[in-house]
């Protein structure tokens, strides 16, 4: 007889997602958040797609928590004194059903988790889950937490508790991680009055801008990010963690000159720092994903590394919410079967497999690595940013060159070798085409 | 004989640094001390604990962390989210009334007046201490030695006997904590709410300083300039009613009297 028939640990979106389904499904259902309110510890750079609650909370953009709709997507490529922005704007974005939405972590969480309450499910908050509880079989049968008379048993244990999952690593489920499968988000947060940022980025109401960049980050491989919210910018870099370390870069300053970058001053000047915060994320998707079923035991979210993070892609939120719900779900599955082993728990996996969570992944999986190679991040933002220069300039009395030209030109002076185009490209294509 | 009631006093509020987010607001460190004090003093005692707030439903948080800490009923006494401290206190006092002793947090997270424990112990007739900075237990029956902080770094030392009102400073005592037990079972403990009971005597707040009245006064007579000096008090006007005088104590307060009534200040 255990306490519960299910433990879900960590109030992030994976578990409060995970806590909904199961409780909805009739269980009894502890969430328990380290943080005094869930949501309250976590940090993300600030757009969530959440159509995936379509089904679980119909008409979730009436109460959901969002600053602003995003209704312009652009992706910009920085060196450092050009730019080159592709900008998409959709006013449908801007209405039911809507696309992304930016979003702060402690409303998104808080919402979400007042969502678990609702269902049933106990919320227990400041409270750490130190350890897992394990049968003789090694069956994972609930865990400690770091309160006094803190053990708690379940039939069930989703492990919701985000990038680097000690509950996963100490299951055995990773077989092997490596600094070179993380990079480290830092954001910083500024504020600005909402007529200010609306005239900046051309919006008005609540709509608002999502700019994901390339380039920008001081000569370390990774990328950027600029949001708007209501009435402040998000904007941050991610880093992949190797680089940063070998070239003894600070993260603060790297954003500090993409604040710099005559591109994204005009953007961000005179905003008032409200908060700076850092976060790992899992990047390498495939690569690195752990096992996420064991005997009495479910992985989701980043625990599982289930974040895409593909260079014009950061969606971690969405992927989590998506997991967790299908980890409730397969829990509720199998205790009603009466059978909590890997077997029994195995209706996870195949849900996971069959939805956007593993077939983006799996399309994708080759992405990270390309985009945050030294070529994608070096080379072909100079050699592209190049050839859209000569191709703007008016060099008269020169007569127009033909664009084939221009290429061959710039992809020479940058020292791009034609097999690793093709290659790259064709990865690219395999990718995202 | 029935055991010791030991009550807690906790005020539910919103943190300064967030006055508007819920999810922020709680019990202050002072507060949370309080009830530590409760918990180890029912102990001794062979007592109770019973928590206590004033305010709407959203207080009930801090009740339920009292009862997670081991506090064994929960009293919320229904009133609005912001009240006189005698108002609270009148309506503490009808939870507390036959209590052995009070404990209550020297400040509240928006650093209110204190003066909460001060109505309470009046509203009680019991003794008081209030800016307890160290408490010590005198077995056997309620009561203790207790450091109060004054003016200047000094201390007092006190020796209460109960029933007592005793305010402490958060740095006394740290909370417990909860187990996790006990706090599952706390998100769904019953909580008595009693209505508000108006102050026995309801002090005139002082809203304003004293303000003499205005003086009537005739228009002076004389040139433009001697008037506009008259008016004015310069030179002559202020050498008239300044004076050095030595004079005994008492004789020197009749004096200033005198001078006040004569100038028309203290004329109602
Ligand atoms: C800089 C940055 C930018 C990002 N930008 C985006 C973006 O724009 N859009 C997007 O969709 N995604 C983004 N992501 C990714 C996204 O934040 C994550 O994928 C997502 O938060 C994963 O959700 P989760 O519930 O799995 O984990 P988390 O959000 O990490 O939640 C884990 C929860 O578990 C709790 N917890 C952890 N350990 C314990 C424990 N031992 N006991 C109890 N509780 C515990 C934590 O307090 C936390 O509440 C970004 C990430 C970073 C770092």
């Amino acid at each position: 007889m255990t306490d519960v028939d299910v433990i879900v640990v960590g109030g992030g979106p994976a578990g409060s997602c995970a806590a909904i389904t199961a409780a909805r499904a009739g269980l009894d259902v502890v969430l328990i958040e380290r943080g005094p309110f869930p949501g309250s510890k976590n940090m993300y750079g600030g757009v969530v797609y959440p159509r995936i609650l379509d089904g679980l909370i119909p008409n979730w953009w009436e109460e959901a928590p969002v600053q602003r709709w995003v209704t312009r997507r652009s992706t910009m490529l920085l060196t450092p004194t050009q730019a080159l922005t592709v900008d998409f704007r959709s006013q449908a974005w801007g209405a039911p059903p809507y696309n992304g939405a930016t979003a702060y972590r402690p409303d998104w969480d808080h919402w979400l988790a007042g969502h678990a309450e609702a269902a049933g499910a106990q919320l227990i908050t400041s409270t750490v889950v130190t350890g897992l509880l394990r049968a003789p079989s090694g069956a994972v049968t609930g865990v400690r937490t770091d309160r006094p008379d803190g053990d708690l048993t379940a039939k069930v244990v989703i492990a919701c508790d985000g990038v680097n999952s000690f509950l996963a690593k100490e299951a055995g489920l990773y077989e092997h991680t490596d600094a070179k499968h993380f990079t480290l988000g830092v954001k910083e947060t500024l504020a600005l009055p909402k007529e200010v940022i609306d005239e900046r980025f051309a919006v008005r109401d609540n709509h608002g801008v999502d700019i994901e960049i390339l380039g920008g980050t001081g000569g370390v491989n990774g990328g950027g990010f600029l949001y708007t919210n209501l009435e402040t910018l998000a904007i941050g870099v991610v880093l992949k963690l190797t680089k940063l370390g070998a070239q003894k870069a600070r993260p603060e300053e790297i954003i500090a000159g993409l604040k710099r970058h005559p591109a994204i001053a005009p953007l961000v000047q005179d905003g008032e720092l409200k908060e700076y915060s850092a976060h790992v994320i899992p990047e390498a998707g495939l690569t690195m994903m752990p096992k996420m079923i064991a005997d009495g035991l479910l992985v989701a979210g980043d625990a599982a590394a289930l974040c895409l993070a593909a260079g014009i892609w950061l969606e971690g939120v969405n992927f989590a919410m998506a997991s967790g719900m299908y980890a409730g779900e397969a829990a509720a599955e199998a205790v009603r079967a009466g059978d909590l082993t890997a077997v029994g728990l195995a209706g996870y996996q195949r849900r996971l497999s069959d939805t956007f969570v593993l077939k983006d992944h799996r399309r994708l999986k080759r992405a990270p690595e390309l985009v945050l190679s030294d070529r994608v991040q070096h080379l072909y933002p100079q050699m592209i940013a190049n050839v859209a220069e000569r191709m703007f300039r008016v060099d008269n009395p020169d007569p127009k060159p033909g664009l084939r030209r221009i290429l061959a030109q710039e992809r020479k002076r940058a020292g791009v070798r034609r097999r690793d185009l093709a290659r790259d490209g064709w990865i690219g294509f395999r990718s995202f085409g | 004989m029935s055991s010791p009631i030991i009550i807690a006093c906790l005020k539910w509020v919103a943190h300064p640094g967030e006055p508007h987010d819920e999810r922020f607001a709680g019990a202050s460190p002072a507060d949370r001390a309080a009830l530590e004090l409760a918990l180890q003093q029912a102990k001794e005692l062979g007592g109770t604990v019973t928590a206590v707030t004033v305010g709407p439903p959203a207080t009930e948080t801090v009740l339920r962390d009292a009862v997670a800490a081991g506090a064994d009923r929960a009293v919320r006494v229904d009133g609005p989210a912001a009240m006189l401290s005698s108002d609270v206190a009148a309506g503490i006092a009808g939870v507390a009334e036959g209590a052995a002793w009070v404990w209550c947090g020297d400040y509240s997270l928006d650093r209110g007046t204190g003066s909460v424990p001060a109505f309470l112990a009046a509203a009680l007739g019991a003794q008081q201490a209030l800016g307890v900075i160290d408490v010590q237990f005198a077995a056997p029956g309620p009561a203790a030695r207790v450091t109060r902080r004054l003016d200047g770094g000094r201390r007092e030392v006190l020796d209460v006997t109960g029933p007592a009102v005793v305010s402490v400073e958060g740095a006394v005592a740290d909370l417990r904590r909860a187990g996790l037990g006990a706090l599952r079972v706390a998100t769904s403990a019953s909580i008595d709410v009693v209505p508000l009971r108006s102050p026995a005597r309801r002090l005139k707040a002082v809203v304003q300083p004293y303000r003499p009245r205005a003086m009537a006064l005739a228009a002076p007579d004389g040139s433009p300039l001697e008037r506009l000096r008259l008016l004015t008090d310069a030179a002559a006007a202020t050498a008239a009613r300044g004076e050095t005088v030595t004079l005994a104590p008492p004789d020197a307060a009749a004096r200033i009297v005198a001078a006040l009534r004569g100038w028309g200040y203290l004329d109602s």
